[in-house]
């Protein structure tokens, strides 16, 4: 009995029953929302989300309040240096992987390096480095869109690409295993979850701290740099501030799967689920024509409630 | 004329009895000195006057009226005032602020009256004028001051409470000679108008130059009362130590003779850093080496800055006959140093992962691995763990669901895949209980016996006594005696201890 409840506890559990019970409240106010096209559809746009999280899950998962609010600018940076280095070519998708990865690797390496060495907060390192990130944005386009996806891209995005699923789907599959793999059976995982759990422990025991908190900053910085990435991929061109939304919602993703956001406790697998769900969550706000505005409040509830529900487990240990 | 008095007061913990029977009585204009070994109750009954803990029994006397102390603030109102041993100072506020926080004047209840405030502080402080040190003010931020003029203002706070009775619990440990002495006459000056004061020192110097009586407690009881002008340190310490103190360490648990000629497993010389200073000495492979000494006189802190984790100044250490100096942890794990602390919530344990996960930090680390394969672990995990007898369902179980005892068999587990050269103990066995101790023992010795160099710090006698060949003894940061073959009595460790410096 009680190891039924237990299993029902699981934040994994209570996601994927969310995940079915939204579906069945969407299909019911707009015929057609959990039909097989549709679902394809929220999953393309939950990988976006979900390969964001990934980054933001391993910086949470590191312990000591870590937190990637820079996300969101890394996106939206990333979108632009895309578009404006393939610029509608093919032929530039190669190198515009690679600028959008050390573009995001080196802004992970500031955040991480101000958080080690100069020991700033996470929350106001990676807040301050999103303001730098935003002005830079503005700056770089002087307010003009520019850069075009390259259709190799878009359709790798949009486009059914084995088994009639988009490639997108495939690669978001691709890193859940991966991240699964690395937090499970890598050494380099075992130390995510030591740091985040005892940091002085993990020191003790020869862990490399700062050097780990770095990498993983630098792991957020790439993985929201791919995110970008395919988002120019599906939407054609880049355009302001593409990346905004992602910063609150790719948190909520993680929280929502089950991950500690003290550390140390949780995993990706959850968060894929998590990022799904909030995808639908966003299909049905936009179904009952509720606008961006009203969805970014939502969301913000979503958090405030997840923290209130998780948050009690905390308190009692404590 | 009594001030306070104290009869058959008891407190337990859980299973263990912390204070069995504490019978203490002050008189007014006395200094009543309170001597006891680490753990022996002495704390717990200062916790019971100041009220910051409560007695499962016993009765409590005030000026021959019986109370009840509910917590601090009540101890406070019937007159009980405590100096800290750990620092309760804030350090953003200034020395005045400090000296009057607790009890703060206050214009129409609500403002504070800093005219007030300034003048009562004042009294305090111009009691230390010449001896408080440079940059000692009135307006001086605390987090500014040194760590013997942070006491002071400690015992100004003290002062300032104007209580009939305080304790002063290790007062003077971060002070010098000439503040001392100041200190001590301000003590005489309200020892003449009529105050009790309980003083708790481990400088026997100190306890025969200010006190008047004492009460020594032993194994959570207090043994006796003596007058201090009619008895001497040999006496004092004889009580403490209790019955079989004079008795060399039992032969059938004393560790084999070390075979020298393998050489020094470690070797430090004239080391010093924060918390010790020029300590020299030399640890033979198969050797076990204690440290012995009363808490916090350096071990630790000389243990840790070994193992890459303290701050060094100068001197050097060598593992076999290579210079080592340990950047970090993770450097003096490379080179065959291991640590395991007795602060193991701290510096062990990895809380809320698999036991294995605990297990294998080290050897991920000197086996330079990068993929974890759980069946491969096993292997390597499972008899590291046996060999110590550890109780556990699964290995992929929280450590948490082990107890004490058992999670600090993990930890030390997780240095027995790869051997290091050089084992370094401080305080292992704190907090766990009697069969891990055995069985951690019987492993350390085992590791003694495969040639490891080994330094074990305790805080428990017999463990020393029992397992070290030769014991160093600290006082104040540095190695004030060495007891080596019959000296290593309990007697000589505590004469050590108490009466060098």
């Amino acid at each position: 009995m009680s190891r039924v409840t237990s299993f029902l506890r699981q934040p994994i559990v209570v996601a994927l029953a969310l995940i079915v019970l939204l579906l069945y409240l969407g299909a019911l106010l707009s015929p057609g929302f959990a039909s097989g096209a549709q679902i394809l559809r929220l999953l393309i746009v939950a990988s976006l989300l979900g390969i964001v999280a990934a980054g933001q899950n391993v910086v949470i998962l590191g312990g000591r309040e870590g937190i990637d609010l820079s996300v969101g600018g890394v996106v939206s940076l990333s979108a632009i240096i895309a578009g404006n280095v393939m610029n509608g070519a093919d032929i530039g998708i190669l190198p515009a992987i690679a600028a959008c990865l050390v573009a995001g690797a080196f802004f992970g390496l500031l955040n991480g390096l101000g958080i080690t060495l100069l020991r700033i907060p996470p929350l106001v390192m990676t807040l301050g480095m999103l303001g730098v990130l935003q002005g830079l944005l503005v700056v770089i386009r002087m307010g003009i869109p520019s850069g075009q996806a390259a259709p190799a891209l878009s359709r790798f995005v949009t486009q059914p690409l084995f088994l009639s699923v988009p490639g997108i789907i495939w690669l978001w599959v691709a890193i859940g295993i991966l991240m699964a793999f690395m937090l499970n059976r890598t050494v380099f995982g075992h130390r995510i979850y030591a740091i985040g759990s005892n940091e002085h422990a993990a020191y003790m025991a020869g862990v490399p701290v700062r050097l780990m908190r770095i990498a993983l900053f630098m792991i957020s910085g790439m993985f929201a740099a791919v995110a970008g990435l395919c988002l120019l991929g599906y939407s054609g061109s880049s355009f302001a501030n593409v990346g905004e939304q992602y910063t609150l919602t790719s948190i909520i993703a993680v929280v929502f799967g089950g991950t500690s956001l003290a550390g140390g406790k949780g995993g990706y697998t959850g968060t894929m689920a998590g990022a799904f769900l909030l995808v639908i969550l966003q299909g049905i706000l936009t179904t009952v024509n509720i606008d961006e505005s009203g969805r970014q409040m939502v969301f913000g509830a979503t958090l405030l409630l997840l923290m209130m529900f998780y948050g009690r487990g905390r308190a009692m240990r404590a | 004329m009594s001030k306070l008095k104290l009869s058959g007061v008891s407190k337990a913990y859980g299973a263990t009895l912390a204070l069995r029977r504490g019978d203490l009585e002050v008189m007014a204009g006395e200094v009543h000195v309170l001597m006891g070994s680490n753990g022996s109750g002495k704390s717990t009954l200062c916790k019971i006057i100041a009220g910051s803990v409560r007695p499962d029994d016993g009765r409590i006397l005030i000026d021959d009226t019986p109370v009840t102390i509910t917590g601090p603030r009540s101890a406070r109102a019937q007159g009980i005032g405590i100096f800290y041993q750990e620092l309760s100072l804030a350090a953003h506020r200034t020395v005045e602020e400090n000296v009057c926080l607790a009890a703060l004047p206050a214009k129409a209840r609500l403002f504070v009256d800093r005219a007030t405030l300034k003048e009562r502080a004042a009294r305090y402080i111009t009691l230390f004028e010449g001896v408080s040190g440079e940059g000692f003010s009135a307006d001086a931020l605390v987090g500014n001051l040194r760590p013997d003029q942070r006491q002071l203002v400690e015992i100004m706070k003290a002062l300032a409470s104007e209580a009939p009775l305080i304790i002063f619990d290790e007062p003077t440990s971060a002070l010098d000679r000439a503040q001392v002495e100041r200190f001590f006459e301000i003590l005489r000056d309200l020892k003449r108008r009529g105050r009790g004061i309980i003083f708790i020192s481990h400088r026997m110097d100190e306890i025969k130059a200010i006190g008047d009586r004492v009460t020594i407690i032993r194994d959570g009881e207090t043994i006796t009362t003596l007058n201090l002008n009619e008895t001497d340190a040999g006496t004092v310490i004889r009580l403490m130590v209790g019955g079989a103190g004079d008795m060399p360490a039992s032969q059938s648990s004393a560790p084999a003779a070390v075979d020298a000629k393998d050489g020094a497993a470690l070797t430090v010389r004239n080391l010093s850093g924060s918390g010790f200073r020029s300590v020299s000495f030399e640890v033979a492979r198969g050797e076990i080496l204690g440290f012995g000494g009363l808490h916090g006189q350096g071990q630790s802190a000389l243990l840790r800055a070994i193992f890459g984790a303290g701050s060094i100044g100068s001197g050097e250490i060598l593992i076999g006959s290579d210079r080592f100096d340990a950047a970090s942890p993770r450097d003096a794990i490379r080179r065959g140093c291991a640590y395991v602390s007795g602060d193991r919530g701290r510096d062990g344990v990895i809380s809320g992962r698999p036991i294995i996960e605990n297990v294998t930090p080290i050897h991920y680390l000197r086996d330079r691995l990068m993929i974890a394969r759980p069946s491969k672990l096993r292997d390597k995990v499972a008899p590291a763990l046996e060999s110590m007898h550890t109780k556990f369902a699964s290995l992929f179980h929280p450590i948490n669901s082990l107890s004490g005892g058992n999670q600090q068999k993990v930890i030390i587990a997780r240095w027995l895949i790869d051997r290091p050269d050089v084992l370094l103990l401080d305080d292992p066995t704190k907090g766990i209980d009697l069969s891990a101790k055995a069985d951690l023992f019987a492993l350390i010795r085992q590791l003694a016996a495969d040639g490891l160099g080994i330094v074990l710090y305790s805080s428990e006698d017999a463990e020393l006594l029992g397992n070290a060949n030769r014991i160093l003894v600290f006082n104040g940061g540095s190695v004030s005696r060495e007891l080596t073959g019959p000296e290593r009595t309990r007697y000589n460790l505590y004469q050590a201890a108490y009466e060098a410096a």
